[in-house]
């Protein structure tokens, strides 16, 4: 149909471009029938002209005013005709006041990028040093919003059922060693789909893919003499961008494309897609940082600032975003309405959540409106929202983070726990039975579930899982800051030399170490998150904090899958168990009663004496047992499963409970037996002679099936 | 960009010479899609004097590619370089359609009946 209100009533000066006024909403760029709309908010601003540039050329080709006239409130908006906007990028200039104290910084000789663009120009090819004398650095453009989903959808795996593997874009598959043809993109993680299913996760956590500079670091690496990197991408230059340079594509700005097409390739596959997001500061910095956009549209609006017009700093680089101020809530909003709908993104992982629920002056708030309004979004409503609860500022929120029964939680106390036991330290037994169960002591005081549990032992920050058997200390010198960057509670044990050695008793030791964390993680109720490279022993030789390290230490290097079969196969396994065992999955706590009259409880607590675990603080032997019949809160069948942990340096006998008649134990995992004989194919467990105890090896770990006798 | 049509084997074919992209996308719409009028057409899209698709030249092939198949046609493009290929692999636009190296070779799986 013809629209009256698509007429051009202006032109602009150069007398090239016609115009009329815009529509405020929606904020950014938007493809309308002949020409482009513009919109962009900024509250302190009192004129705002737009810079339009053909791609990569320094001057624009025309600077067009927007009248008063296309001005409604806050909005500046105008649609300009007959712009070829495939090869266009765009930006603003704001003039206002520049008053420090009031929080004011406007300067309307910079070229602003819009906190709207859906592909951010200016790092088209990662690495590839950009032009310094130029002065817009970041360049906004326009993308086609049409993709050929072929009826793709989000797949809405129950969150109970999903084993998450947090892996970076270009990390995953950079390293010379992986094999294929457009290493560290998003391309490349499409061409690693048959590996991730042989693997058996169901769910990628991609550390950020959102539009941000790798060359924001000054340093210069002591170990190579190399600059650093901006490598793992915590600092946002744009929210609604997938950063052009992980794409192979990016060359020719189909960033966008490549994404969408992973995603929708990883779901056919039946894989979700969550995305790691950073929501507490941008790239802009503190004072002395560039004018990027926020900072120049509205400084005021966007950040946290001191009652003397500086940076509150709780994010530990240079600024805070604004998250409560109600433009910028509706900024985060719109963005994962944006990605869960044009991307179809199965969920997000928060990062420093917790200054997502601090007040406009930094205090944090009971009831965040923020957090709330996700929680209940329409859009949002089937995806995961995982925090990330802590932040730089000392705000520790693990299990207290506000949910209304939506939001999980990276469970740094499960890390730590589990670590702690692992190495065998005393007093741990009574904090494991919680982190084993879902951490009822944490999440069930408010019915949270057990899923409000994302189970870790490693993630992107800190050790990878060979280093944490590997190193007692961390290696950082290679970040430049003299080692003293990164986490010191690392609760690892090399177990008897620091990092490489030849000595094989201390590597057997450290195999048996790596296949007990991963056979706890994957028992535990919860949601269990590997990192990825973990099921090949993958090391970064002691770095524990590689986020400016864009080279082997922290690329997986893929030979150590050759070389490491033992490990890839013991996690293949343990994830095909999982799967296989409903009773492992429990989306509530357990109730520590029999419900279903099966003669045991839920979960039941033992230890080298059946029936009779030892909470001493001396002891470092546990063992558990989930009753079959009360899997899933007793809405499905399923096999028990006994699991017995002796982190003790000696070897225990374990008493095993009595099954009924008619059923057996067999035995699926012995961490202590070498390989083939550590751990089986789930259902082709064998019966146990002796059904009545089981002899532990040191440090290890037994899980047996209990099923009918057959 | 130039294009240049024939019929060959009850087949159109198309050549498109030069960048397919944003300046030259709306021409070559112009002349591609008034060509889709009736059922069961089939089309050969030759490539090999292309030298670059861009987003929106990609958009239109699919286009042009999705109208015909509503209309029992079909569309294949012939002479593709590795890098357009390997392009619209990465971006996801391969999947709906069959390509060939040449457009004798695309001919005669259409005369096939393929």
């Amino acid at each position: 149909m013809f629209r009256v209100d698509l007429h051009p009533t202006h032109v602009c000066d150069c007398g090239k471009f016609r115009l009329r006024m815009g529509q405020p909403l929606p904020f950014g760029a938007t493809i309308v029938p002949g020409g482009v709309n513009f919109s962009v908010y900024s509250h302190a601003a009192i004129s705002c002209k737009l810079a339009l540039f053909n791609k990569h050329e320094k001057k624009p080709f025309c600077v067009i005013p927007f009248k008063d006239e296309f001005r409604i409130g806050n909005v500046f908006t105008m649609i300009v005709f007959d712009l070829d906007f495939e090869n266009l990028e765009y930006g603003f200039h704001m003039d206002g006041p520049f008053d420090e104290k009031e929080g004011h910084r406007f300067d309307k000789t910079k070229i602003l990028m819009d906190p709207y663009s859906k592909s951010i120009g200016g790092r088209d090819v990662w690495g590839e040093t950009p032009d310094w004398d130029d002065l817009y650095q970041h360049r906004s453009r326009i993308v086609f919003d049409d993709f050929d989903w072929e009826n793709d959808h989000p797949l809405e795996t129950p969150v109970e059922d999903l084993i998450f593997y947090e892996m970076h874009v270009r990390g995953f598959s950079k390293h010379s060693s992986s094999g294929i043809k457009h290493p560290g993109t998003f391309a490349g993680i499409k061409e690693k789909i048959d590996y991730l299913k042989e693997l058996g996760v169901n769910c990628v956590e991609l550390m950020p893919i959102h539009e941000f500079d790798e060359f924001e670091n000054s340093r210069v690496s002591p170990a190579t003499g190399k600059m650093l990197m901006n490598y793992w991408g915590y600092s946002n230059v744009g929210f609604f961008a997938p950063k052009a340079g992980l794409a192979a594509t990016g060359k020719f700005g189909m960033q966008v494309d490549e994404c969408k097409t992973l995603i929708r390739e990883l779901h056919k596959n039946g894989i979700e897609v969550i995305l790691d997001v950073v929501f507490n500061h941008t790239a802009e910095g503190n004072e002395k940082g560039p004018y990027i956009s926020y900072r120049g549209i509205d400084n005021k609006t966007y950040y946290l600032l001191t009652p003397e017009g500086y940076y509150f700093n709780f994010s530990g680089c240079g600024n805070t975003l604004n998250c409560n101020n109600p433009i910028v809530r509706s900024m985060i909003l719109d963005c994962l309405r944006y990605w869960a709908s044009d991307y179809h993104v199965d969920g997000f992982r928060f990062d420093l959540a917790t200054i997502l629920g601090r007040d406009q002056n930094g205090a944090p708030m009971s009831s965040p409106p923020l957090l709330e309004t996700l929680a209940f979004d329409p859009i949002l409503g089937k995806c995961k929202l995982i925090a990330e609860a802590w932040d730089a500022g000392g705000l520790y929120q693990v299990g207290s983070f506000p949910s209304w029964g939506r939001w999980a939680e990276w469970n740094g106390k499960y890390r730590d726990d589990l670590r702690k036991f692992l190495k065998g330290e005393p007093g741990m037994v009574g904090a494991m039975s919680q982190r084993l169960q879902g951490s009822p002591d944490l999440y069930r005081w408010e019915d949270r579930g057990a899923c409000a549990s994302v189970n870790f032992i490693t993630a992107h920050d800190g050790f990878t899982l060979y280093d944490m058997v590997s190193y007692n200390q961390k290696h950082n010198e290679a970040n430049g800051e003299n080692n003293g960057d990164g986490s010191n509670d690392n609760y690892s044990w090399n177990c008897g030399v620091e990092g490489e050695t030849d000595d094989p008793e201390i590597n057997r030791l450290r195999l048996k170490q790596m296949k007990n964390a991963a056979a706890m993680l994957l028992v535990s109720q919860g949601t269990p998150m590997i990192l990825a490279g973990d099921e090949m022993a993958n090391t970064q030789w002691g770095n524990n904090n590689a986020y400016c390290q864009d080279n082997e230490i922290s690329w997986i290097d893929w030979s150590h899958l050759e070389k490491n079969k033992e490990i890839f196969n013991f996690f293949c396994k343990m994830i095909a168990y999982r799967k296989a065992h409903p009773v492992l999955r429990s989306r509530t706590h357990f109730l520590n009663k029999d419900y279903k009259g099966s003669g045991f409880a839920d979960i039941t607590w033992h230890g080298v004496e059946a029936w009779n675990a030892d909470w001493s603080p001396q002891s470092r032997t546990l063992a558990f047992m989930l009753c079959g019949m009360h899997a899933k809160g007793g809405t499905c069948d399923d096999n028990s499963v006994y699991v017995a942990m002796n982190m003790h340096w000696d070897a225990h006998s374990f008493k095993i409970p009595k099954l009924p008649d008619y059923m057996s134990w067999f035995l699926f995992v012995n961490t202590d037996a070498k390989s083939p004989n550590d751990i089986c194919a789930p259902g082709k467990e064998k019966k146990i002679k002796n059904q009545s105890e089981f002899l532990l090896g040191p440090r290890s770990v037994v899980i047996l099936t209990g099923k009918d006798n057959k | 960009m130039e294009i240049k049509t024939s019929t060959k084997s009850g087949s159109t074919i198309i050549e498109i010479i030069g960048s397919l992209d944003g300046n030259t996308v709306n021409e070559a719409q112009e002349k591609i899609m008034p060509m889709i009028t009736s059922n069961n057409v089939s089309m050969v899209l030759d490539m090999k004097g292309c030298g670059y698709v861009s987003s929106a030249g990609l958009r239109l092939l699919l286009m042009a590619a999705k109208q015909l198949s509503v209309q029992n046609g079909v569309l294949v493009l012939s002479g593709l370089s590795d890098e357009i290929k390997d392009v619209m692999e990465m971006t996801g636009f391969n999947n709906f359609f069959k390509t060939f190296e040449s457009v004798a070779s695309a001919l005669e799986t259409l005369r096939k009946g393929a």
